[in-house]
């Protein structure tokens, strides 16, 4: 699995790959972030469908298809998934006058029961037929997210200075502080167990806000044990500790294998062979306890410094589905 | 924070816990673990509606589980209600 899939700069040597991460978060953030707010709020009478298209009179047409080689229009599509990420993003932020709180958001999308589910459009034909269909449907999403948003404003549902405040602030990319709690763990054995026993606080100590979304447990892996995280009900991570997660996460293909068959599904989604002496720990995140992993330091790190030690430790790693690099 | 289980003890998890809030995964429902943490009443004002009672880490055998399929140990964060003592 990739593991830097918006790295830039560099050429995109698998591009098919980087295509299923777009259908794939695009998909998610659609079906699971966007339209149970828009049906939350319609159900209730606080924001209407007719509110909706009213608001959409006033929104702009989004940018034209951008033209260019595959591999543009692939960076195209990226930025404007996050683009509509971070969107969607501002309009699920606490409104002004709603009580709602994220248990309600996960009834209403279906996590706790299929029959609220909302179906994931699945594109199929060639790498240039879905790249088409994804430039299309991201720009109709993206007035429909619009026209929502405005429709916020209309109602007075959000503050627009709260609002661009925050756009701001998402406007930085998730920060991943996880490299540099690990490598403080692999050399600081204190440090290890105050970060096991006491969690978030303990990364005050590195000087990383300890964030607030609920507790942090923190699991080691050893010789006897391999660890693994999912999210099995929707996709909880402490990723305001650790930054966001790959598409991977957030899928039903990892979420319901590897419950049942952690050994086999880590050798063919991620290449990554657990010897079969060592038993594999699944934990099941929920909001209230967010697990991360501390990995195996690698061999040959001895006389490494912190900074180098970190910049070992990979996005993957920090979830049970890889080890960190080889020096 | 005080719950009424401890670590070690041995849990059954109800198939249906009407009052509970409904994060229990579907597939431990009715399976037999240990409680391996506890982590006390949790405040969570952003996701729950109220207040939950207590929480546990249970793990259960993925054999267990997944009748004989699993491999390895399913660690589950599960709250009071949804458990009772295992003989």
């Amino acid at each position: 699995m990739s593991d830097d899939h918006h790295a830039s700069g560099s050429h995109m040597h698998d591009i098919e790959a980087h295509v299923r991460a777009v259908e794939e978060d695009l998909e998610y953030y659609r079906a699971k972030r966007l339209e149970p707010r828009i049906f939350f709020l319609a159900r209730r009478g606080i924001v209407t469908l007719y509110d909706i298209i009213e608001s959409g009179a006033e929104v702009k047409e989004p940018t034209v298809r951008p033209g260019g080689s595959l591999e543009e229009r692939v960076r195209a599509l990226e930025d404007a998934l996050d683009e509509y990420v971070r969107s969607i993003g501002l309009v699920t932020f606490d409104l002004v006058k709603v009580d709602v709180v994220i248990e309600d958001t996960r009834k209403e999308r279906g996590d706790y029961d299929d029959f609220f589910r909302i179906a994931k459009k699945h594109r199929e034909g060639s790498l240039e037929e879905r790249v088409g269909a994804l430039e299309r449907d991201i720009a109709t999403y993206m007035r429909l997210l619009r026209a929502f948003t405005q429709a916020h404003f209309a109602k007075g549902l959000l503050d627009a200075g709260e609002v661009a405040r925050r756009r701001e602030q998402l406007a930085k990319p998730g920060v991943s502080h996880g490299p540099r709690i690990v490598a403080r763990a692999w050399v600081d054995p204190d440090f290890k167990e105050r970060l096991i026993t006491r969690g978030r606080e303990t990364v005050r100590e590195l000087g990383i806000p300890p964030g607030r979304l609920g507790k942090l447990g923190v699991v080691e892996n050893t010789d006897a044990v391999h660890n693994v995280v999912v999210c099995t009900l929707c996709s909880c991570y402490p990723h305001d500790l650790l930054g966001d997660t790959p598409w991977w996460y957030k899928h039903d293909s990892y979420k319901t294998r590897i419950i049942v068959d952690p050994r086999a599904t880590l050798k063919e989604m991620f290449g990554l062979e657990i010897a079969r002496e060592r038993e594999i720990r699944v934990h099941d995140s929920t909001s209230d306890v967010r697990w991360m992993v501390i990995p195996r330091r690698p061999a040959g790190t001895q006389g490494m410094s912190e900074e180098q030690l970190a910049g070992l430790v990979t996005r993957d790693s920090l979830i049970g589905a890889g080890e960190p690099r080889e020096p | 924070m005080s719950g009424r289980f401890k670590v070690g003890d041995r849990v059954l998890v109800k198939r249906d816990a009407p009052g509970g809030n409904p994060r229990t995964p579907r597939y431990a429902r009715g399976k037999r673990g240990r409680v391996t943490a506890i982590h006390g009443v949790m405040d969570n004002p952003l996701d729950h509606r109220g207040r939950y009672p207590p929480l546990y880490t249970v793990a259960f055998d993925a054999r267990d589980v997944f009748e004989g399929a699993g491999d390895g140990t399913l660690c589950v964060d599960i709250h009071e209600d949804w458990l009772e003592e295992a003989e």
